[in-house]
């Protein structure tokens, strides 16, 4: 069960939710805002899952102070140190992604695996719809969700501070500075994702010939929650390993 | 239109009938040999006399096509087609590893120097025994299949899949496809939920073991899907695969073929055994027309009948001119894949080059 709690950074009452024991596991939220997938419960077995609401998303005051995604990932660094935490794994889904991996690059002492879940950093389509994406955008098996969308307040005011954070679909001082990152690195796409196309994954790959380029079947944008045994497994086995999980571990005999 | 050349791997000597799998009691090494050769010679006599494409397919426990992998078979077939196309028809690609067909096909694309036709199947129902794989799991697995073989063509990158049913951590194939962004893709769309994929995926579709009509009603379905998809497949995005034995009397033709067919209608793999039929219906295997797909594997019937359902061609090259433009009429597929009776030793060889140079020049602009 995830609970709620508030730590304070930066000058923000940041709210979070948090679950489970072992390794922590710091996770950020896409454009749509904070969202407990199955895949996070599931992972919550297995590691100290704490996710994040950045300010100026839910019921948050309109954030007007952080002027960059690197101040975002800046307050960050600064909400996992409050929280005790001196080495993370780092989760981050589409527009979280971003910031994740700009805090990994800020603070890579920080940073044990960096996670990044239908990432929205680098785009090279234009976005299929304005506004919120509708369910249909987001899931693949939309009728076997049960998150209901932010109200039309909040979703303008999140959506007002991700259009001001985003920075331009393709930033070369960005792409730069995560080139040749050394962190493990697990990158995730959807095969069905039409906000962040999976071919995209190949950029990141190019970027980070350390990292690994996981595909998710039959899932669309929210991968966690199209397809959370998948994403669990994989994203788990990652943390635990990260490049030996090339060599599985999957008992093969039928009968002893 | 097109025309491609089927030439079984059928076992030339004899060997126990109406029942799957079928026992080795009878078989001869030296017997099976020669019935090897004797398909790369009708394979190498349909290039030179003008076939369009060279189809092999995957069967298993069983003398009509010994071709377990017809990718070992399409391999040969590099080094005896020089000039046409070689069509795989194909592996059975749910009892298979994907990554393994993908790169199969692409060496096979690479040593030919981009001229394979990648059909990928779900093979027939008795398919499903073979390698031990569920039946009722069948569509799902192919659907994952295909994607993740395309993915193993075209995505230039490692990558890893986390299918329900396949899982790799990582993925690169070397050698890749010659032709680019991979080989046209084919799939049998005999079911409403197989011409709703194939459209979906804009993949081409074939027809095998049916009748004119019954495609046709399919091959519309499947257009009227590519449609909602917003594309227009092209007639070479259909095959049809039916019977040929052209001669130069068309009396002579139909006793040639209830000669060679012992004077009996023919029975398909899967029928020769009622409790593995029985059980892969019960799977769900058909989809949701069951009751029509059942029915069209039951369907075998005298030459003459078969001839008017669209099910062989048969007779004088003017008689099979005639038989093919009803047949395009109706069903409007750009290529016609041609099973032929491999088993009659020179009629089939003569029927062969008869169609090719008295057919093919008067149905290449049809």
């Amino acid at each position: 069960m995830f609970t709620e709690a508030h730590v304070e950074a930066d000058g923000f009452q940041i709210r979070y939710l948090s679950a489970g024991e072992g390794e922590p596991l710091v996770c950020l939220h896409g454009a749509g805002g904070l969202r407990i997938s199955r895949a996070l419960e599931l992972l919550s077995a297995r590691f100290r899952v704490y996710a994040l609401e950045m300010p100026g998303f839910g019921q948050s005051p309109v954030n007007d102070r952080t002027a960059s995604t690197e101040d975002m990932a800046r307050t960050v660094a600064a909400a996992a140190a409050a929280l005790g935490l001196e080495k993370f794994n780092l989760w981050g889904n589409s527009f979280g992604a971003k910031i994740a991996m700009q805090l990994t690059v800020m603070n890579p002492d920080m940073v044990r695996t960096l996670i990044l879940v239908s990432p929205a950093a680098i785009r090279t389509t234009p976005r299929p719809v304005e506004g919120e994406p509708t369910p249909e955008m987001l899931y693949a098996q939309p009728e076997k969700q049960n998150i209901a969308p932010p109200s039309p307040e909040i979703s303008a005011k999140q959506r007002a501070l991700v259009q001001r954070l985003s920075g331009p679909p393709r930033d070369e001082k960005f792409e730069a500075s995560i080139k040749g990152l050394e962190i493990p690195t697990i990158v995730l796409f959807g095969t069905r994702d039409r906000l962040t196309p999976p071919e995209n994954g190949r950029i990141y790959r190019q970027l980070m010939p350390k990292s690994s380029l996981m595909m998710i079947y039959d899932a669309a944008h929210a991968v966690d929650a199209d397809r959370p045994e998948a994403v669990a497994e994989v994203v788990g086995d990652y943390i635990e390993r990260h490049d030996s999980f090339l060599v599985t571990r999957q008992n093969g005999m039928l009968h002893p | 239109m097109k025309i491609a050349l089927f030439c079984n791997t059928r076992y030339a000597g004899d060997a126990p009938k109406g029942v799957w799998p079928v026992p080795g009691h009878t078989y001869m090494p030296e017997v099976a040999t020669r019935s090897m050769d004797r398909t790369l010679e009708q394979i190498r006599l349909g290039d030179e006399v003008g076939f369009d494409w060279l189809t092999v397919a995957e069967h298993h426990f069983a003398p009509f096509s010994m071709s377990p992998n017809p990718n070992v078979l399409a391999g040969a077939l590099t080094q005896v087609v020089k000039r046409a196309k070689i069509a795989l028809l194909g592996p059975d690609v749910p009892v298979l590893n994907p990554v393994r067909v993908a790169e199969e096909i692409a060496m096979l694309d690479t040593i030919s120097g981009g001229r394979i036709i990648a059909g990928l199947m779900r093979g027939t129902p008795n398919e499903y025994v073979t390698y031990n794989i569920n039946p009722a799991e069948s569509r799902e697995r192919f659907q994952e299949a295909v994607q993740l073989i395309r993915m193993c063509w075209t995505e230039p990158q490692p990558f890893g899949w986390q299918g329900r049913y396949y899982q790799h951590r990582s993925i690169s194939i070397w050698p890749r496809p010659v032709q680019q962004p991979h080989p046209p893709i084919y799939m049998s769309a005999a079911t409403p939920e197989s011409g709703e994929f194939a459209a979906q995926n804009r993949l081409g579709i074939g027809f095998a073991f049916t009748t004119v009509q019954i495609a046709s009603v399919a091959a519309d379905y499947y257009r009227k899907q590519c449609e909602l998809n917003g594309w227009t497949p092209t007639p070479d995005q259909v095959i049809y695969r039916l019977g040929m034995h052209c001669t130069e009397d068309d009396e002579e033709g139909i006793e040639d073929l209830i000669e060679a067919g012992g004077g009996q209608p023919a029975v398909g793999l899967t029928m020769t055994n009622k409790a593995l039929e029985s059980a892969v219906a019960k799977s769900g295997y058909y989809g949701r027309d069951i009751d029509k797909q059942r029915a069209r594997l039951q369907s075998r019937g005298e030459v003459r009948d078969r001839i008017e359902k669209g099910q062989v061609l048969v007779g004088t090259p003017k008689t099979i001119i005639a038989q093919i433009r009803r047949i395009k009429d109706i069903l409007g597929c750009g290529i016609l894949d041609l099973s032929i009776g491999a088993q009659m030793g020179d009629k089939t060889l003569k029927s062969i080059e008869m169609f090719g140079k008295k057919v093919i020049p008067e149905i290449q602009a049809l």
